[in-house]
C-alpha cells in the first residue's frame, strides 16, 4: 500500500519524473511518470531489475542530468543542477588516487574555502565515524575496495548534506563486507538522522536499512509499489534473521522477479535482433 | 553542423581576417605577407624552384635512410633480443640515444661526410635508428609464450623458429617502430636540409628565406608541411593495412 | 646428495661483479681504444677523429672558463621560457580539446599532423616577427613544445576517470576548481609524458635555431667551433649537451616516477 505521507513534511519531492533517451535503435523512455517523496530523517530506498532507470532516477535527483521532465524540490526550492543539500555516493570507485584519505575527505570543505586547520579536524571526525581512524595519511591505492568507499562515504559526509543519495555503493563488494558496511551506514544514519535516499538491487540490502522501499519496474520505469518497514529501530545486520525480515523479502522478490524476468527476456530479444541467432 | 567544417571554417575566417588586417596596414605586409599573395606565389614556386625535382630528391633521402634504418634497426633489435646479455647492457644506452639531440651534432657529420646528401642521409638515419631497434626488441620479447611452444612441440630448428613464428608475430610491433623511425627520419632530413642550405624541399626554404622572398618561403613552408602530412596519412594508412587484424 | 648441490651452487652463482656491468665496460673500452687507433692511424682527415686527450683537454678547457658557462645559461633561459609559455599554452589548449568533443573533431587533427613537422622549416619566419635576437629562439622551442604537450594533455582528458569528474560536479566545484582539483591532477602522467617529450622538442628547436643564427647560447658556440674547425672542442661540447640533455630527461622522468608513490 502506497504510504500517504503528505507532501508537507517531505525534504526531497520528485514529480513526474519522465526522462527519455535517443538510442541508435530508437527512443526510449527510462523512467516513466515517476513521483517520489522523503520526509526528514527518513531511509527510503528505490529497488528494481537492471534496466529499470533507478540510475537514471539517481542522476536526476542528484542534479547530473538536465534533459528530463518534471520537477525535483530540496526542502521547496527546485533543483537546476547538483543542489547543495543533496550529497551524492557513487557506484563506481571514486576516490582521488592522487589525495591521501585525509585531503579525499576534506575535498568539499576546501571548494568552499574551509581553512586548512578546521578541515583536517572535520575530516578526521568524519574518517573516524566510518571506522577508518589510523588510515588517515594514507593514499586509496593502499586501501581494499571496501574501504574506499569508506573514503568516498565519509567525504559525501563530510559536506553534511541534509539528503544523502546513494547509487547502489557496495555493489562491489562481496556479500560479507557489504553487510558489515549497511551496518555501518544504518549505525551513521541512526546516529545523524540522516536522510538517505538509496538505489540498489539488493533486497536484502534494502530491507535491511529501509524505512520504506520503492520498487520499480522494467523499462520504462514506473513505481510499482510502495512498501513500509515496520522493523524495530535501532536495527543491525543481525535482523536477516528474523521472520519478518523474510516476510519483507520475499514481497518484494515476487514484485522484482516479474519485472526481472521481463527484463532478461527483453534483453535476449534485443540480443537476438542485433547479432543474429545462434546456429 | 559537421566539426570538421567548423574547422576547415575557422581556418578560412582566420586568413580572411589576417589579409584584411594586413591589407589596412595593421600587420607590414614586410613581416607577413598577406595570403593571397603567398596563394598566388605557389604556382611560381613550384615552376621556377622546380619544386617537383627537389621533392624527388627529399624523397630520395628519406628511402635511402629508410632502407638503412629498416635493415640495420631490426638486425640490431634481433641480435640484442637473441643475445640477452647484450641487450641487457645496452637497452638503456639505446633508449638514451634515443632522448639525446643527435641533430645537434650535424656539424660533426658534416665535417666527416662533407656539405652533401650523405650527411643529411646519415643524420636521418642516426637519429631514426634507437625506435626501431628498442620497438623490434619490444616486439619479439612480447611474442606470446604459446605460440613459441607450438614451434617447439613441431620439433622446429632455431633458425625455422624465427623466421616462422617469432618474426611474422613481432611483425606489427616492428612497423609501429619503422613508422616512427621514418617520422623521425623525416624531420631530421627536411631539418639538416634547410640548416646545411643543401638538398630539397629544406634547402628551398633556407633559399626564398636568404632572398628575402617573403611571399615564396611562406609558400614553401606550407608546401612542406602538406608534404609531410601526405607522408604520415600514408604511413597511417600502410599500417593500417598491415594489421588488419587488430 | 642433489639439495645440497643445488645450494652450493646457487651460493656459488653471487659474482661482485655482473656480466651486464662488464660487458659494458668492455664495450665502453673497445670503442674508446678503436677511437684513439683512428686518431693516431692518420687515416682521417685530421682531427676529424681527435685523440681522446685533445678531447679531454678541451673539455677542461671548457668547463673551466666563464663564458661557456655564460651561454649555457643564456641557452637555458632560453629553453626554460619557451618550455614555459609552450608548455602552459599547450596545457590550456589540451584541456579544451580534451573537454569538449566539438572542437576536438573540429581542429584536432590540425595539431596531430602538424606536430610531426620538422620545426625549424619556421625559424626564417620567426626572426621576421622576432628579430634576430633570443626572441626568434624562444619562440620557435614554443612553437616546437606546443604540439606534443597539447596533444597529451588532449589525450589525458579523455581518459581521465569518467566518476571522477562526476564527484567534482557533485560537489558543484567551479570550474577553476576542477581544472585545478580534479583535470590537472588526474592527468599528471600524461602531462609528465608531454613535458618530456616538450622538452626534448624544445631543446632541439632552440639549439639548432642558434646554430643557424645567433651570436649567444650553445648552438652558437658549437658552429662557431666548426667554422673555425676546433673539433676537439665540438667533441667536448657535444658530449656535454649530450649529457645535460639525457640528465634532463632522467630528472623529468624520475619527476613522473616518483608520482607512482601515490599509486595510480
Amino acid at each position: 500500500m502506497p504510504s500517504n505521507a503528505s507532501a508537507n513534511d517531505a525534504i526531497l519531492v520528485a514529480d513526474d519524473i519522465v526522462v527519455r533517451f535517443e538510442t541508435p535503435e530508437g527512443p526510449i523512455t527510462a523512467v516513466d511518470n515517476v513521483s517520489l517523496m522523503v520526509r526528514p530523517g527518513e531511509f527510503l530506498s528505490v529497488i528494481g531489475p537492471s534496466g529499470c532507470g533507478k540510475s537514471t532516477l539517481f542522476n536526476v535527483i542528484g542534479g547530473l542530468l538536465a534533459e528530463h521532465q518534471g520537477v525535483v524540490t530540496v526542502a521547496g526550492e527546485t533543483i537546476s543542477g547538483p543542489h547543495k543539500s543533496i550529497g551524492m555516493v557513487f557506484q563506481e570507485e571514486s576516490t582521488f588516487p592522487w589525495r591521501t584519505v585525509t585531503d579525499n575527505v576534506g575535498f568539499p570543505l576546501e571548494l568552499v574555502g574551509m581553512p586548512k586547520a578546521q578541515r583536517i579536524d572535520r575530516a578526521r571526525h568524519f574518517i573516524k565515524m566510518v571506522g577508518l581512524d589510523g588510515f588517515e595519511n594514507r593514499y586509496p591505492g593502499e586501501l581494499s575496495g571496501g574501504m574506499r568507499q569508506r573514503v568516498s562515504l565519509a567525504r559525501t559526509l563530510a559536506s553534511e548534506p541534509k539528503i544523502l543519495l546513494m547509487d547502489e555503493p557496495f555493489a562491489a563488494l562481496d556479500e560479507q563486507t557489504r553487510l558489515l558496511l549497511g551496518d555501518k551506514v544504518l549505525q551513521i544514519q541512526q546516529q545523524l538522522k540522516q536522510t538517505t535516499l538509496l538505489i540498489t538491487h539488493n533486497i536484502t540490502e534494502a530491507v535491511q536499512m529501509s524505512d520504506r522501499i520503492l520498487v520499480m519496474t522494467y523499462r520504462p520505469g514506473k513505481v510499482k509499489r510502495i512498501v513500509d518497514i515496520n522493523l524495530p529501530r535501532p536495527r543491525t545486520s543481525e535482523i536477516v534473521g528474523s521472520e519478518a525480515f523474510g516476510r519483507y523479502v520475499a514481497q518484494i522478490w515476487s514484485d522484482l522477479r516479474e519485472e526481472a524476468s521481463r527484463g532478461m527476456q527483453d534483453e535476449e530479444k534485443h540480443a537476438l535482433e542485433h547479432h543474429g541467432a545462434a546456429s | 553542423m559537421s566539426p570538421a567544417l567548423v574547422g576547415v571554417g575557422a581556418l578560412l575566417v582566420a586568413l580572411l581576417i589576417v589579409e584584411l588586417l594586413i591589407q589596412l596596414n595593421f600587420i607590414s605586409r614586410f613581416i607577413v605577407p598577406p595570403p593571397s599573395e603567398i596563394v598566388g606565389s605557389f604556382g611560381r614556386v613550384i615552376v621556377e624552384e622546380h619544386v617537383f625535382s627537389r621533392f624527388l630528391l627529399t624523397l630520395g633521402e628519406c628511402l635511402t635512410a629508410g632502407v638503412m634504418l629498416t635493415v640495420f634497426g631490426i638486425a640490431g633489435g634481433v641480435l640484442m633480443h637473441r643475445f640477452r646479455l647484450l641487450q641487457q647492457a645496452c637497452e638503456t644506452w639505446v633508449a638514451a640515444m634515443a632522448a639525446a639531440p643527435l641533430v645537434l651534432a650535424y656539424p660533426l657529420f658534416m665535417v666527416i661526410f662533407g656539405r652533401n646528401a650523405w650527411t643529411i642521409i646519415m643524420m636521418g638515419f642516426f637519429a631514426a635508428l634507437p625506435p626501431v631497434i628498442l620497438k623490434t626488441i619490444e616486439g619479439m620479447a612480447n611474442t606470446r609464450k604459446v605460440l613459441v611452444n607450438v614451434g617447439r612441440s613441431f620439433n622446429l630448428t632455431p633458425t625455422q623458429q624465427f623466421w616462422k613464428i617469432m618474426f611474422p608475430a613481432a611483425l606489427p610491433t616492428i612497423f609501429v617502430g619503422v613508422r616512427l623511425g621514418l617520422i623521425f627520419a623525416l624531420i631530421n632530413i627536411v631539418g639538416v636540409e634547410f640548416l646545411i642550405n643543401y638538398g630539397g624541399l629544406g634547402q628551398l626554404i633556407n633559399d626564398l628565406a636568404e632572398r628575402y622572398d617573403l611571399a615564396g618561403t611562406y609558400a614553401a613552408i606550407c608546401f612542406v608541411i602538406l608534404v609531410s602530412v601526405l607522408f604520415f596519412m600514408t604511413l597511417e594508412k600502410a599500417e593500417r593495412w598491415l594489421r588488419p587484424i587488430d | 646428495m642433489a639439495t645440497t648441490d643445488r645450494l652450493t651452487r646457487s651460493v656459488a652463482a653471487e659474482p661482485l661483479v655482473s656480466a651486464v656491468t662488464l660487458l659494458r665496460i668492455a664495450i665502453i673500452l673497445a670503442v674508446l681504444a678503436i677511437w684513439e687507433f683512428l686518431a693516431h692511424s692518420g687515416l682521417l682527415y685530421r682531427d676529424v677523429v681527435p685523440s681522446l686527450f685533445a678531447i679531454g683537454r678541451a673539455l677542461y678547457d671548457l668547463l673551466s672558463h666563464g663564458d661557456y658557462y655564460f651561454n649555457l645559461g643564456v641557452t637555458a633561459a632560453e629553453i626554460g621560457t619557451a618550455l614555459l609559455i609552450g608548455g602552459l599554452s599547450g596545457v590550456a589548449v589540451g584541456i579544451l580539446l580534451g573537454a569538449n568533443r566539438f572542437l576536438s573533431k573540429a581542429f584536432e587533427s590540425y595539431l596531430y599532423y602538424l606536430g610531426p613537422t620538422p620545426k625549424i622549416i619556421f625559424f626564417p619566419i620567426m626572426i621576421m616577427w622576432f628579430g634576430v635576437g633570443p626572441g626568434s629562439k624562444i619562440a620557435l622551442g614554443t612553437l616546437s613544445c606546443f604540439f606534443p604537450v597539447a596533444l597529451s594533455v588532449a589525450a589525458g582528458m579523455r581518459q581521465i576517470d569518467k566518476v571522477l569528474i562526476r564527484v567534482g560536479k557533485s560537489f558543484r566545484a567551479s570550474t577553476w576548481q576542477m581544472i585545478t582539483k580534479i583535470y590537472l591532477p588526474a592527468m599528471r602522467h600524461p602531462i609528465i609524458n608531454g613535458v618530456r617529450l616538450g622538452l626534448g622538442v624544445a631543446l632541439i628547436g632552440t639549439l639548432l635555431a642558434e646554430t643557424k643564427l645567433s651570436n649567444k647560447g650553445i648552438g652558437f658556440l658549437i658552429i662557431n667551433a666548426y667554422s673555425t674547425f676546433d673539433m676537439p672542442r665540438m667533441y667536448a661540447m657535444l658530449v656535454v649537451l649530450f649529457v645535460l640533455a639525457i640528465g634532463a630527461n632522467a630528472l623529468v622522468g624520475r619527476l613522473g616516477g616518483l608520482e607512482d608513490i601515490k599509486r595510480t
